[in-house]
């Protein structure tokens, strides 16, 4: 999911560029506040943790194999400002020294991978591992927070490239939203295992409760919640009001006229679109949320699967804050 | 494992190399800026880039294949995202265009980054007042990556050693079990270089 | 001062778990060179930690240690960290800058010196440790043996009064241990050396500390301690071979 250099506009690499430093700035003094000087070091090897982790190849069919992007992973071990750090300093050092992922889009790729992919996939996590306790839930919280995780960072890198009109939306959605729930999955995956592992291993290292602050820190995670939605708004609201266009558009393209149903709600004024859900914007919505819904059933059966005895379990119930 | 798979020529001595690495990573941005900003129509500027490029990296006395392989390593991903484009009116000369300017910019970051010590650019982000807990964590990620990815290499050698059952059926299981010793191993040895470090004064 | 270090009834306890130092208490004088030697698990690495104050953690300690006349305390610890210079078993652990240049000059950076001072004391500290010349070399470019002399540089660039050592020559070739061996008996100042390598001990220390289970079971002359072999073996170690020749039996 890096963006190579020329696939961006200037105003989207800027403004992409404004919310990666924003976001990356508010982990920075996060960390400076509230990380004990013994965990500094941490960031340094967990970054090379990370990647190295991503090197490792995960075999897919027929020769293909996946491989790890570890934001949620990060933030499960490391907390999600330190979680932040770590991802934007792999991507940094990809686009530097690998050219993976071009300079003028390290603005876009630290926020789609380094803030929505793993500040958000954190928010996630929080909230399932606050609902279902024990190592139970933080197995499934981890687990459904990758997947979700990686879809939010194409939905974001997909509406960046539309944004730019590099690729139309109407392909650049379905391609990268697509592709990338197929991809969550082993990211959800190995997220699980790696996670039920360390627990069998050493399980204090899933309580990071040195890493960050208490939970008092609630303006953090408004700034945190402020970007991506504001990163969203600004790149994916294309999809939800030009979606019936779109679809005329593509019916031109392939060469069909017919216009498609009317939209549910009449619209009032005629070119004021946010008013008119189209069809295919609610089965979409309908669609991706089946989707979600099966994937944290996935999710709990693997973790069921992973931490034997699991529903009893009250007593390590791991402790996370921003 | 090779030590240098990250910086393999970045310590040879040419006149390229010799410059300072502001000037390097200056005239890299502005590559990038220049191809990212041309419009379609200005194809004799982008032939004049490729030129420099070209020129440049004659100068700098990086092996021929080795450029190449790296530039062709990072392709697929171009073109997969380019093909994207393929998907409009007018795609197939948007298409070209694309993979010509992402094409000219890895060659620019690739010359970049094989000219130019990482320290070197990490005094530049130094200097540039970026936050310190950043360019600690680059400078760390940086000296520990071999490190790590040696060990991997060691740990995925030894587990496989021991694996008689079909790769595929247990691979996950394994690599996943690699994965997290890994991270147990990292932050003891974190733990380590913080004593490493205040032995030597560090508050 | 005659005594560079003083330990005195040095306990240490892991977590809830196994006690690893109990009543230690030792004396190291000026420019003496000791060996601390013992089998896996003894607590020689744990005793090494308390010299420089990385152990206790704050609030558990038991004893006390001097060094240079200085107690070992958590106000004391710059001023303790100056005085006593700690080789770590990893080289890998404590070369954790960039370049050899950055790594060396760490320590005087921390200290406080000037980028000339600073500058001064690398040259001179990789000139002592036959490294002058790798000033822009890249860390993971370097052998094991490289890597120890590395450190041993940015531990001696600190000025310290005291050289502590954890297991020196591991992972050396006959070559680099044969460097590094030369390098120390070079270096006169008070050193401390944990070490499995019983040869070493004979050829650089005067004096032995026989540490087992937490304790010191016995402490006196290198050659006469290593000679009886009734002790050498109740204690997991082995009379050296250097010693088989000198002494036959």
């Amino acid at each position: 999911m890096h963006i190579p250099d020329g696939f961006l506009d200037s105003k989207t690499a800027v403004a992409t560029g404004l919310l990666a430093a924003t976001g990356l700035g508010v982990a920075l003094r996060q960390a400076r506040l509230h990380l004990p000087p013994r965990r500094v070091p941490l960031l340094g090897l967990a970054a090379a943790f990370v990647f190295a982790a991503q090197m490792i190849n995960f075999p897919v069919a027929g020769g293909t194999s996946g491989h790890l992007v570890g934001g949620v992973l990060a933030a499960v071990l490391l907390g999600p400002s330190a979680a932040a750090i770590v991802m934007s300093a792999v991507l940094i050092v990809q686009c530097l020294m690998f050219a993976d992922g071009g300079i003028s889009a390290l603005g876009a790729n630290i926020f789609n991978m380094g803030v929505v992919g793993t500040v958000g996939g954190w928010a996630i996590y929080y909230g399932v591992s606050r609902t279902v306790k024990g190592l139970f839930g933080c197995v499934l919280a981890a687990t459904f927070a990758a997947w979700c995780s990686t879809v939010m960072a194409a939905i974001a890198c997909a509406g960046e490239l539309a944004t730019s009109r590099t690729v139309g939306w109407w392909v650049a959605l379905p391609a990268m939203a697509g592709i990338h729930m197929l991809i969550g999955l082993g990211e959800g995956l190995v997220t699980a295992l790696v996670l039920a592992a360390i627990a069998r291993a050493r399980p204090e290292l899933l309580q990071p409760d040195a890493a960050t602050g208490p939970v008092r820190s609630c303006g953090v995670v408004v700034v945190y919640g402020v970007l991506i939605a504001l990163g969203l708004a600004l790149f994916a609201s294309p999809f939800a009001s030009s979606w019936p266009d779109g679809l005329d558009k593509t019916a031109e393209v392939l060469g069909f006229k017919q216009k498609a149903v009317g939209p549910i709600v009449p619209v009032p004024v005629r070119d004021y679109r946010i008013a008119g859900i189209h069809w295919s914007v609610l089965g979409t919505s309908i669609a991706g949320a089946a989707g979600t819904l099966v994937v944290f059933a996935l999710a709990w059966s693997l973790a069921r699967v992973l931490v034997p005895g699991a529903k009893a379990d009250n007593e390590t119930s791991p402790r996370q804050a921003p | 494992m090779r030590h240098d798979f990250l910086d393999r020529y970045s310590r040879l001595h040419s006149p390229i190399h010799r410059l300072p690495a502001v000037l390097k990573l200056a005239a890299a941005l502005a590559v990038v800026l220049t191809v990212v900003l041309l419009p379609p129509s200005r194809v004799v500027l982008l032939g004049a880039v490729s030129a420099s490029l070209l020129a440049i990296a004659w100068l700098s006395r990086i092996p021929w294949r080795f450029l190449v392989r790296r530039v062709i390593l990072l392709e697929p991903f171009v073109l997969g995202a380019a093909m994207l484009a393929l998907f409009q009116p007018g795609g197939w000369r948007l298409f070209l265009f694309l993979v010509a300017k992402c094409t000219l910019c890895l060659l620019g970051m690739v010359l970049l980054s094989n000219t130019t010590t990482f320290s070197d650019l990490l005094r530049l982000l130094k200097a540039a007042r970026v936050p310190a807990l950043l360019v600690t964590t680059l400078s760390l990620m940086y000296r520990y990556l071999f490190v790590l990815v040696d060990e991997t290499q060691r740990m995925k050698r030894a587990r496989l050693s021991r694996t008689f059952t079909p790769q595929r059926t247990w691979a996950w299981h394994t690599m996943a079990t690699v994965v997290s010793q890994l991270f147990i191993r990292t932050s003891e040895r974190a733990e380590r270089i913080y004593a490493a470090m205040c032995a030597r004064g560090w508050r | 001062m005659s005594c560079a270090i003083e330990v005195r009834d040095l306990g240490y306890r892991y977590g809830e778990g196994t006690q690893a130092l109990q009543g230690v208490s030792f004396a190291i004088a000026v420019g003496e060179c000791v060996g601390l030697i013992g089998p896996n698990g003894a607590g020689k690495s744990t005793l090494l930690l308390h010299l420089n104050g990385l152990l206790p953690e704050t609030g558990k300690g038991e004893g006390a240690v001097r060094v240079g006349g200085t107690p070992v305390r958590t106000d004391t610890l710059h001023e303790v960290r100056r005085k006593v210079g700690l080789l770590f078993q990893d080289p890998n652990d404590q070369l954790f800058c960039p370049t050899v240049f950055e790594d060396v000059a760490f320590g005087p950076r921390q200290f406080g010196l000037s980028e000339t001072e600073v500058r001064e004391r690398v040259q001179q500290s990789l000139a002592k440790t036959g490294l002058s010349g790798f000033e822009t070399r890249a860390p993971h470019h370097l052998s094991v043996g490289e890597k120890r002399r590395v450190c041993l540089a940015g531990v001696l660039a600190c000025d310290p009064a005291i050289l502590v050592l954890d297991e020196p020559t591991s992972s050396l070739d006959p070559k680099g241990r044969r460097e590094l061996k030369e390098l120390l008996r070079q270096i006169r100042i008070t050193k401390l050396i944990a070490t499995h390598d019983l040869e070493l001990v004979v050829e650089l220390c005067s004096r032995v500390i026989v540490l087992d289970g937490g304790a010191v079971v016995a402490e006196g002359p290198t050659v006469d301690l290593l000679s009886d072999e009734a002790l050498m073996l109740r204690h997991s170690l082995e009379r050296p071979h250097i010693l088989r020749h000198l002494h036959p039996h």
